[in-house]
């Protein structure tokens, strides 16, 4: 349903980012995006939602297509209705307004008032929290009640492909697991496909089908979750361990390190 | 203490005339964070077209006030695609001098056209005035009055309950972010323009009647521009409360000061009032307080 073929993009016009980067991926797919900071998978997410474009950002090469037509020269709005939501990272609200607001804002591209509110009840049955708070301004929310906020904005949209950026930014391991089992919810009862980047690599590559690996603006590894699992690379710099699944020692560390490569 | 009254009453009519101008100011940086210069000039066309076509062409009230509206709708329509949607995504200092460059603009258009004359609005409101307890109010003035409160209930109304409302408000905290919701962030942005020139009409009516239009009408609009800032730039309520309080303020302190200094305290006024509330509240009386997490 979406691929990108070999897109190269800048910021503007001198700063290369995105340097070939390619993936694709299937209807009701998740999908995990790991790399380390600056490594341009955030650009990439803003490249497929057209949020780039508002950044001086520009696809100069390549092509996005979404269910075979291509939407990397149009706008973000859209690029919404056409059924792609990027829920960006930090949680950006609109905090001046009550939660329920902020959902109802999510619903704007939208214009079935019946078919508005029965989602919003399913965005209340994804985040019971929310329910609770629907009168409270949002800009008071903790860390953990936001994302649920900006998942349940992104969720009124009935978008077809989801982008994640980071959705676990911050939060408790605890509540970072919740939050991941309602995005494997969300897969399955919605059919909606999801693309995450993310910084905790173990919990990322539990729930995706597929997960690509970026470096400096483009993919250096890609394959299904299970098997980059167990892909000793991965395992070296993602997982922190060391040889067969055991958890790394301190006095292991050599005072030189092994020569980071990508064989997949 | 009645004559305290009196000049009292008296400031609230003129004060609501403030509150509309500024209304207007205030619609237009709640959604575009763009403080527009402009906007005396509009309520100066507002009142110019309505005056075209009731004591222009003749016709009769309600005849005349519709096709006012429009074209001074289509008139902000037209400042905000001609000379502020190419610089969107530019320095919001790039507008503001563009709605300064548009303050001449208009201004000269504006003087062109009267060329130094006066114009006067027949009678379109009941005259007379009404007394109640040794107080005396016009009527006409009254009517203004009214429709400025009720034009700031229904735009706090618009605001709050509808989805129109709803997009203004989430434009007005974060463009990108309204945009990744699905919002088009220019659609708004003329929305709001159509909205400004509309109750810019209404403002340059109700001036009209209680004043004639001559050259120094659009100069009503820094009256408004400092109720605006006062009352917190984002805030109805802050317009609305400022704009009756500096109308208030004025016309006191002008029957009891005036004698004293030798007149002129109505111009200085508000600027003495803008002065204070920027020394002791910087962000004006009503302004939004940024909710920051720390």
């Amino acid at each position: 349903m979406l691929s990108i073929n070999n897109i190269e993009v800048i910021y503007s016009n001198v700063i290369l980012v995105l340097k070939g980067v390619s993936l694709t991926m299937g209807q009701g797919d998740i999908v995990a995006l790991l790399g380390a900071n600056g490594a341009g998978k955030t650009t990439a997410l803003k490249a497929m939602s057209g949020l780039l474009r508002t950044e001086l950002g520009e696809v100069t090469d390549g092509s996005i297509e979404f269910e075979g037509t291509r939407i990397d020269h149009r706008d973000p709005e859209e690029i919404v209705r056409m059924g792609v939501v990027q829920v960006m990272e930090g949680r950006p609200m609109f905090e001046q307004l009550t939660v329920e607001e902020n959902i109802r804002v999510g619903a704007y591209s939208r214009n079935d008032t019946a078919g508005i509110r029965a989602d919003m009840e399913e965005v209340y049955g994804y985040f019971p929290t929310l329910a609770r708070m629907k009168d409270r301004v949002s800009g008071y929310l903790s860390g953990g009640e936001r994302q649920m906020l900006v998942m349940g904005r992104g969720l009124m949209a009935r978008p077809k492909l989801m982008l994640l950026d980071e959705p676990s930014l911050g939060l408790s391991p605890a509540l970072v697991k919740e939050i991941f089992k309602i995005i494997q919810r969300i897969n399955r009862e919605q059919d909606t496909s999801i693309l995450v980047v993310e910084q905790n690599a173990v919990i990322a590559l539990s729930i995706s089908d597929h997960a690509y690996v970026m470096e400096n603006g483009r993919i250096v590894l890609d394959g299904p979750s299970a098997k980059l699992k167990e892909n000793e690379d991965i395992k070296e710099f993602y997982l922190g361990l060391s040889q067969v699944g055991k958890r790394k020692s301190y006095k292991d560390v050599k005072h030189y390190r092994r020569r980071k490569r990508w064989l997949s | 203490m009645i004559e305290f009254l009196q000049h009292s009453i008296t400031g609230l009519m003129t004060g609501s005339l403030y509150a509309l101008v500024a209304a207007g100011i205030v619609l237009v940086y709640k959604s575009t964070h763009v403080v527009s210069l402009a906007h005396g000039q509009l309520v100066a066309f507002g009142a110019l077209f309505f005056w075209f076509f009731l004591g222009g062409l003749g016709l009769p009230f309600w005849a005349g006030l519709i096709p006012a509206f429009v074209l001074t709708a289509l008139l902000g329509l037209a400042i905000e695609r001609v000379a502020l949607r190419p610089l969107i995504g530019q320095p919001l200092l790039a507008a503001f001098l563009m709605t300064f460059a548009l303050f001449i603009a208009l201004e000269g258009v504006f003087v062109l056209y009267l060329k130094g004359e006066t114009r006067t609005l027949p009678h379109f409101l009941p005259q007379g005035n009404l007394h109640v307890a040794g107080i005396s109010v016009p009527i006409n003035q009254l009517i203004g009055f009214c429709v400025a409160l009720l034009l700031f209930g229904l735009l706090s109304l618009i605001f709050k309950h509808t989805k129109l409302g709803l997009g203004m408000r989430a434009t007005a905290e974060d463009h990108r972010l309204a945009q990744s919701t699905g919002i088009v962030v220019k659609t708004i942005f003329s929305y709001i323009w159509i909205l400004s020139g509309i109750v810019a009409a209404v403002a340059g009516i109700a001036t009209a009647n209680v004043m004639d239009i001559y050259y120094m009408l659009p100069y009503i609009g820094i009256n408004g521009l400092i109720v605006a800032i006062c009352g917190g730039l984002d805030s109805l309520a802050g317009a609305l409360i400022v704009g009756l309080l500096l109308g208030v303020v004025e016309n006191v302190g002008a029957a009891y000061l005036d004698p004293l200094v030798g007149g002129g305290i109505k111009d200085v006024a508000g600027y003495a009032v803008l002065l204070l509330v920027l020394l002791i509240r910087p962000y004006g009386l009503f302004g939004l307080v940024k909710i920051e997490r720390i």
